[in-house]
């Protein structure tokens, strides 16, 4: 994903992309992008957890008009079964 | 260009021959760790401008989804995995989709689609005028480490779709 996400970008299209694994993300250098701490196969979280989902959403899109400098990854606070921070 | 095809080409050909017995083993850890990755220092980049309220947005995961109905899945036996996308309509249902991909827990993502194709939270937020627009067509990739037809083939064609469809915004969803 990282690849694809680079060559969209080369080509003139804004980006944004989520990771879990900080060491491969630092590999693959995604011009843009999110880290969480959860599961592969569940990028946004429990199943089902509506609100978490939407504001992982809203990160992403505040992060669009916060990261200037290419290559950062933001650190999301969420975790597994445990509430949402303020 | 983010990877040098010609250097990538035959470290990617000795990889799959010295990875095969892991691959096929089911190894994966061990496979994707030897992968022989080649980017380059450069970061490519689009700077952002504009809101995202007046905006298109489109998904693309590497679930490994494809409509049951109508698609063929994705190739989930072969080392190279499968380089080609599949377009998933903004008004599918889960029911309608399949997920072609050997190298993940699906039970996460069969609860909730949304867990990696976050579909409805963006029509939501289209319904809210909190994003502007979000695209009719959507997609999905599955596992892949062909990385050369992925870069001349597959993400040209997904490129010129996108633009096309006058997407201004990907949002990108590993597994």
């Amino acid at each position: 994903m990282g690849l694809i996400q680079r060559l969209a970008e080369e080509a003139g299209i804004c980006t944004i992309s989520m990771g879990n694994d900080a060491e491969r993300m630092a590999k693959i250098k995604p011009p843009r992008a999110l880290h969480v701490k959860f599961a592969r196969g569940s990028m946004l979280g429990e199943p089902g957890h509506v609100k978490r989902q939407r504001r992982i959403i809203l990160d992403a899109l505040a992060a669009l008009k916060t990261i200037h400098v290419p290559g950062t990854i933001q650190e999301l606070p969420y975790q597994w079964k445990r509430p949402d921070p303020n | 260009m983010p990877i040098d095809l010609d250097k990538f080409k035959p470290a990617y050909d000795k990889w799959v021959e010295e990875s095969m017995p892991d691959y096929l083993a089911g190894n994966v850890k061990e496979v994707i760790k030897k992968y022989p990755l080649i980017v380059s220092g450069d970061v490519p980049w689009t700077a952002y401008s504009g809101s995202p309220s007046e905006q298109t947005f489109a998904i693309v995961t590497s679930g490994g989804f494809y409509l049951k109905d109508r698609q063929p899945p994705f190739d989930t036996v072969s080392i190279h995995g499968d380089p080609s996308f599949r377009e998933i309509p903004r008004t599918v249902r889960p029911d309608e989709l399949g997920i072609a991909h050997a190298h993940y827990d699906h039970s996460l993502a069969e609860q909730d689609i949304n867990v990696i194709f976050p579909i409805q939270r963006f029509i939501e937020l289209e319904r809210e005028n909190i994003v502007g627009r979000v695209a009719d067509t959507h997609y999905s990739f599955s596992y892949v480490n062909d990385a050369v037809s992925l870069v001349a083939e597959t993400v040209p064609k997904l490129i010129s779709r996108v633009k096309a469809a006058k997407v201004d915004v990907l949002f990108m969803v590993p597994v």
